[in-house]
């Protein structure tokens, strides 16, 4: 049994993992609330609607367990664990929709949830979906509900914040690990805001009132204290549902401020001509097919809106399409959302030359990329020259850094004389001496080995397939977390 | 203070906020309200011919009447 060192909080349960597989024990002090939600109703509910994460009850087995244990669970497997700052606005908006959903359907059974982090969401099959199925407890008519503080910093003030300030910000929840904090969102966002009903109450009468009383537990002024009982009122279960849908209402009303310029202005931002194009997707469908192991997991670095991902999409159970341009995944997500091309991709958001740290408590709670990523096949096409010329990245760095995570490399090697680095060179010193096709094969040699290397016709550049050397197997204790 | 005046599920681990559960109070009337106001809006809309959105509310099936009530 190796716990999961981000599951710690809950008395009525945790997570573990036990021979690769992630369980959940339901504790005995869950179990009343627990029994309550599978035989109400509520689980087959939301599990039925595709809201809720289907788990077996392994209870039954010789699955390992403490003394308090009241039921062991097998969820269904996930293939990749993202968090809320690697998604796009449009994603932390389908999850915080979702949350709303669950509440709502949990009200109408009798259940609240207990908790609204953007945790409890993870993405299977191109769509949001919870994953914390001991989040419902028992609802008593009259209680608030004690989730809406954390809805509020985890999902309505970033994706506000991303409508009305800049589309970055949803990078905030990166140093801010229960969400942005609302005072912060109130001072950030524009004073137009106010205007707005969802907004001026969910954020700023919000922040205003989270700090009138924030010292109400030290203040000895009996005035304050009586003030304050007063005006916690009973919540009937209409008003409750009342706040949800106006939560929903403000939510679904953000919108990203992008130009249709800016909208259409990706995949003309490249060097190809079709020629080019048509020879570069067949090398990628050529090289995939050649791989005789099964593919599990692909990551498609730098994948811009995606559309390789979606060559690399029918060679794999899930292609990980990840892109530093929160406008490219934006539409990348947008389009597997809407059915037009496979599910099995999941577009997010990272910067390779600052991907993803390891966050929260002991810096454990949150798994860092490197840890999460390991996959099959790397695909890193147009981005090479990024890293090693945009980001001052050795090759041979390079090369170490996808060796931890692939076991198979397709990447496209962009020679100086393309006129992409001809212009990334144009206003800097050329330090790069060793960037050539054969420094470039050499760095990579250390950890690779070459099985295939073509010309992409029509241009100056080279595509590659390289298998991961033996000897660069990453340690064991990489593949600690799910 | 909360947990005197609720019976807060008492493994709600989360910090709900005072602040938070006071904001609470203060709209849940005008909140309830607005609920039921949305659903005779719809059918009224709807009588019109007009295929409007719905409410997450009413998308998810929640009873605005008061039998459903009595379940808790």
């Amino acid at each position: 049994m190796e716990s999961i060192t981000s599951s710690f909080r809950d008395p009525c349960g945790f997570i573990f993992k036990h021979e690769n597989f992630i369980y959940r024990q339901v504790n005995r002090a869950g179990a009343g609330d627990f029994d309550r939600f599978i035989d109400s109703g509520l689980y087959q509910a939301l599990v039925d609607k595709r809201y809720l994460l289907q788990h077996e009850d392994v209870t039954d087995t010789d699955i390992p367990r403490t003394d308090i244990c009241h039921r062991i669970l097998r969820p269904t497997q996930l293939k990749y664990i993202s968090y809320p700052y690697e998604w796009c606005f449009s994603q932390l908006q389908d999850a915080a929709m979702l949350t709303l959903r669950v509440q709502t359907i949990a009200l109408k059974f009798g259940f609240s949830l207990k908790d609204a982090s953007a945790y409890n969401v993870q993405f299977a099959d191109g769509k949001p979906v919870f994953i914390d199925t001991l989040s419902f407890a028992s609802y008593h008519e009259g209680q608030p509900w004690v989730a809406y503080r954390q809805f509020c910093q985890h999902f309505f003030a970033p994706l506000a914040l991303m409508a009305h300030v800049d589309i970055n910000l949803g990078k905030l929840l990166v140093t801010n690990i229960d969400g942005i904090p609302l005072d912060l969102a109130s001072k950030l966002l524009p004073q137009r805001t106010r205007l707005s009903m969802g907004l001026q109450t969910h954020v700023h009468l919000h922040a205003k009132l989270q700090s009138s009383y924030s010292d109400i537990a030290s203040e000895t002024s009996n005035r304050k204290k009586s003030k304050a009982s007063a005006s916690l009122r009973k919540i009937s279960k209409r008003g409750l549902q009342g706040i949800v849908e106006s939560l929903a209402t403000a939510v679904r009303k953000l919108k990203l401020a992008v130009s249709d310029t800016q909208w259409a202005n990706y995949y003309n931002e490249t060097n190809y001509t079709d020629d080019a194009t048509a020879s570069k997707q067949g090398l990628v469908v050529k090289f995939l097919a050649e791989i005789e192991d099964p593919l599990d997991v692909i990551h498609d670095l730098g994948s811009n809106t995606g559309e390789f991902s979606r060559i690399a999409s029918e060679y794999a159970e899930l292609v990980v399409s990840q892109d530093i341009d929160p406008v490219a995944v934006e539409k990348n997500y947008l389009q597997v959302r809407s059915g037009s091309c496979a599910s099995n991709i999941l577009p997010l958001l990272q910067d390779l030359g600052a991907p993803a740290p390891a966050i929260g408590w002991a810096n454990a709670e949150r798994d860092s990329l490197i840890q999460r990523a390991q996959c099959d096949v790397i695909m890193a096409l147009a981005l090479v020259h990024h890293l090693a010329i945009g980001n001052n990245v050795p090759l041979e760095q390079i090369a170490s850094f996808f060796s931890q995570i692939g076991k198979r490399l397709i990447i496209e090697f962009v020679p100086k004389t393309d006129s992409q680095v001809i212009r990334m060179l144009t206003t800097r010193e050329d330090i790069f001496k060793d960037y050539d096709q054969a420094g470039f094969e050499s760095a990579f040699s250390e950890y690779f080995t070459v099985e295939r290397r073509e010309s992409i016709a029509g241009s100056e550049r080279h595509l590659y397939l390289m298998k991961r050397n033996v000897q660069r197997e990453p340690e064991p204790s990489l593949e600690l977390h799910a | 203070m909360a947990g005197i005046m609720f019976p807060i599920s008492a493994f709600a681990y989360l910090d709900p906020g005072t602040g938070s559960i006071i904001l609470q109070g203060l709209i849940a009337a005008l909140a309830a309200t607005a609920v039921v106001m949305r659903a005779y809006w719809y059918k009224i809309k709807g009588f019109f011919g007009k295929s409007e959105s719905k409410s997450l509310t009413e998308e998810e099936g929640f009873d605005t009447d008061e039998e459903s009530d009595s379940k808790s």
